[in-house]
């Protein structure tokens, strides 16, 4: 079983993939505990909608992907924000329509290539085992700011994320700390694009903290189950895929696997979440 | 205009054309019920949803309409149920749920030869490889949809606007509510062809919005709705055609492009014509007499 | 941290002078007048969407005045924040959010403590008197969802006794809350307005406001008295306050039907 796990990764390119998405793993897991907390499940995939657009042009141009991302997400990060104070009824519809414009706008402009079908899938899906040094050097330093801004702000963000109301009574502006968290989400995204596309990266995000929720009481062991969660998904997701497309002929797309794993792992959370609580973990009775 | 219009002589191109007009003015219709009881990102996550439904069935050789339409009942169960437990939101729920089935088709689709060819085609349409029996299907499914919708406008109207008052007068409204669902779910199974699962949300949501600004009554919406699809499909066509983009895409901007502008210009509801009756900065209603202490 | 000249002894804590508040040009609620002086308790009476959060909002800074003026201790409200505490009703909040009671007392610390900077030993003391001052000592590690629902209000209330306020604002704190958390509540705000704090709440509850205020203040979207609660509160006055749904029970005192 070891063997399985640890075989694939005598291999340069596979180490590469593994470190970028142990990397990617635990960053998006604890960027997902707020994005969880805060039900923001929503803006994730509005900006994997929205960044698609800035990497094809990116890619395009032959500029750095980074930078077209960033860019896009920068700007839905802003316009969520403020769309986000204000919502009414016909806005569904006219964010919906936003998103799968700007969506259009990445595949018309993709579809100009020669390698329109590969290119399409290699951005909405990612391809890891692409991934090089520069790229793990862009992963981290993005992990960097990430973190570092959620360092310094956690105490806000999570009483934001428990009472709104409270929060802007203390005198502390909510909008601005919504924006800085749809930013950090934005650069998730971005840091993810190479590696699993812009399709899938809302599951690292989402999934890993969604079952660390289940089982843990406290923020800060939420952040560190989702973190560990995300880095296993990855480990194994990259593992399975290997395995079964070199030992059994059937090509399974890493990101999709990674991603199924993360998913699995949710499975086995939900239905250990119960059994916690009759053992007694889950709080003191009244 | 006239060269835009020539480039639809040849054969797949008349056929493309075809599947356009019919699955813009279905989704047009269809899209003004999804407005009334604002199901626009459900239509959304639905529409992610139907991806590996639809791949499945076509690896299976089962009938798309029926895979997809099992698979999207499955992962709406799937999330009622997740969405009720405690510590799992609703938003979470779908979030789960959804990764989990795209990463699903994905996988499905990667264990084939053909993958990326495939994977673009379910995701954003590929209207131009459209064939005769693709034709019939839309055709009939359409026809069918259109049908169960004039049959039941009245109760799935007033369902829209008052749920309880309709279940009061004895009414199945689980039924209706779930009945329109599926239509949903089939016509978008049905866009598949012409814009993909992700990208069909738009083309069932922009007309019907577009339609709502400039009309209130709802016969009026639907028309106007079904026209301006069948306008996006053909233009969006034609747009492709002419600059050699994904025809899919190129629908939904048009779509997208007729809403924006009914947005800025329609008389009443748009933007520009509120902006002229509202006089900015007039002073809130002071100076009710105190009651005194 | 600098501490703030206190504002001498003669200034008000709450002074309201013909306010107004709206909504996007909508008006919520009009001609409040009244003042709030150390040590006095005042409850804003009133029937659903009278305009009571909205002043409450109002006194929180956290909504414009469109005419008159909010003043705390002397100065516009923004620049007070530091000494007002805000206790919201406690079933507004998410019953599975993974905190402590102790880390959700902790928390009315936080403006003190500032960003990027954890809270200290001092911070961790007030949190841990804070909850005793309401009966929870040793219910602080518990799961803030795991506390009934009064539990749960006395964890917010004393959140704000942390934040050691001049001004104190609640919301409804009674509502669905057990007869020995109200106990407890209203020991902790006899406590809090003797150790100089004003008081304003909201509150349907026209019993528990005899018991918990000197004052009153009766709304319905515009201002229909202020003043002592035994003086202000009359049949006519509340019958003007709700409506028709005030019933008078044979001269003898008015129920009020639907609050």
């Amino acid at each position: 079983m070891t063997e399985v796990l640890l075989e694939p990764f005598r291999l340069p390119y596979m180490q590469r993939a593994l470190l970028e998405v142990l990397l990617l793993g635990a960053l998006a897991g604890v960027v997902g505990v707020f994005v969880v907390l805060r039900r923001l499940a929503f803006v994730s995939d509005a900006l994997t909608h929205t960044i698609f657009p800035g990497v094809v042009i990116a890619h395009l141009l032959d500029r750095s992907l980074l930078l077209g991302a960033l860019a896009f997400g920068v700007l839905t990060a802003v316009l969520l924000t403020g769309i986000g104070a204000n919502r009414r009824v016909g806005a569904d519809a006219a964010l919906a329509i936003l998103l799968t414009s700007f969506f259009s706008v990445g595949v018309v402009l993709v579809s100009r290539t020669r390698t329109y079908t590969a290119d399409l899938t290699v951005f909405l899906f990612g391809r890891v085992l692409a991934v090089d040094r520069a790229d793990l050097l862009q992963t981290l330093a993005l992990a960097l700011v990430v973190l570092g801004t959620l360092w310094a702000l956690r105490k806000e963000l999570v009483l934001r994320a428990f009472d709104p109301e409270g929060a802007a009574a203390m005198g502390y502006r909510t909008a601005a700390l919504d924006l800085v968290l749809n930013l950090l989400i934005a650069l998730v995204v971005v840091a993810a694009v190479k590696a699993v596309g812009t399709v899938l990266v809302v599951a690292l995000i989402i999934v890993p903290a969604a079952a660390a929720r289940l089982l843990a009481d406290r923020v800060a062991t939420t952040t560190a189950l989702a973190c560990a969660l995300g880095a296993l998904g990855g480990w194994l997701g990259l593992a399975a895929s290997y395995e079964v497309s070199v030992d059994h002929g059937i090509r399974l797309a890493s990101g999709a696997t990674i991603v199924v794993v993360l998913v699995a792992l949710f499975g086995l959370a939900a239905a250990a979440a119960p059994l916690r609580r009759r053992v007694g973990g889950g709080g003191v009775p009244r | 205009m006239s060269e835009l219009l020539g480039t639809f002589s040849d054969g797949f191109a008349r056929r493309s054309l075809l599947e356009a007009v019919m699955v813009g003015g279905l989704c047009g219709v269809v899209g003004v019920h999804v407005l009334l009881r604002r199901l626009p990102f459900f239509t959304m996550a639905l529409g992610h949803a139907t991806f590996p439904g639809v791949v499945l069935a076509a690896l299976l050789g089962v009938n798309l309409f029926l895979g997809a339409t099992l698979f999207g009942a499955v992962v709406v169960l799937v999330v009622a149920l997740l969405g009720a437990r405690e510590r799992v939101d609703e938003t979470s729920a779908i979030g789960v749920t959804l990764s989990g089935a795209f990463a699903l088709g994905v996988l499905l689709l990667s264990a084939q030869a053909g993958f990326s060819r495939d994977l673009a085609a379910f995701l954003v349409g590929s209207i131009v490889t459209v064939q005769h029996g693709d034709l019939v299907t839309t055709a009939v499914a359409g026809a069918a949809v259109l049908g169960v919708l004039a049959v039941l406008h009245k109760e799935l109207v007033f369902g829209a606007f008052d749920r309880g008052g309709l279940a009061a007068l004895g009414y199945p409204v689980l039924a209706l509510d779930v009945t329109l669902l599926l239509l949903v779910e089939v016509t978008l199974v049905t866009s598949i062809p012409a814009v993909g699962t992700i990208l069909a949300v738009a083309l069932i949501v922009a007309p019907a919005a577009a339609a709502r600004l400039w009309t209130e009554r709802l016969g009026a919406t639907m028309a106007v709705a079904a026209a301006i699809g069948v306008a996006s499909g053909v233009v969006g066509l034609a747009i492709s055609q002419h600059w050699r983009v994904a025809a899919g895409a190129a629908i939904v901007l048009v779509a997208a492009t007729l809403f924006t502008v009914s947005l800025l210009v329609a008389p009443r509801h748009g933007l520009l014509a509120r902006r002229r009756v509202s006089r900015p900065g007039a002073p809130a209603r002071v100076g009710v007499p105190t009651a005194g202490r | 941290m600098a501490a703030e000249p206190p504002a001498p002894a003669a200034t008000p804590v709450l002074e309201l002078r013909h306010v107004a508040v709206a909504y996007d040009r909508v008006p919520a609620v009009e001609a409040v007048d009244g003042v709030v002086a150390a040590g006095q308790s005042v409850a804003l009476i009133g029937p659903n969407g009278a305009g009571k959060s909205t002043l409450i909002r109002a006194v929180l800074g956290l909504v414009p005045v469109v005419s008159g003026s909010v003043t705390v201790l002397g100065r516009p409200p923004q620049a007070a924040r530091r000494q007002v505490a805000y206790v919201p009703q406690a079933d507004t909040l998410d019953a599975e959010f993974p905190v402590s009671a102790l880390q959700a007392v902790l928390m009315g610390r936080y403006p003190r403590v500032g960003f990027v900077r954890r809270p200290g030993a001092a911070d961790r003391q007030a949190a841990e008197s804070a909850l005793a001052a309401v009966g929870l000592a040793e219910r602080a590690s518990a799961r803030f969802g795991t506390l009934s629902g009064g539990q749960r209000q006395r964890v917010l209330l004393a959140r704000a006794i942390a934040q050691e306020p001049r001004l104190l604002l609640l919301d409804e704190p009674f509502t669905g809350v057990d007869a020995l958390s109200q106990e407890l509540l209203l020991t902790a705000l006899r406590r809090l307005r003797g150790a100089g704090a004003a008081v304003v709440m909201a509150t349907h509850d026209l019993g528990l406001a005899h018991l918990a205020c000197d004052e009153v203040c009766l709304l319905n979207r515009h201002q229909i008295g202020f003043g002592p609660i035994g003086t202000t509160l009359t049949p006519e006055r509340l019958r003007a306050t709700y409506g028709g749904q005030a019933l008078e029970l044979r001269g003898d005192g008015v129920i009020v039907a639907r609050p």
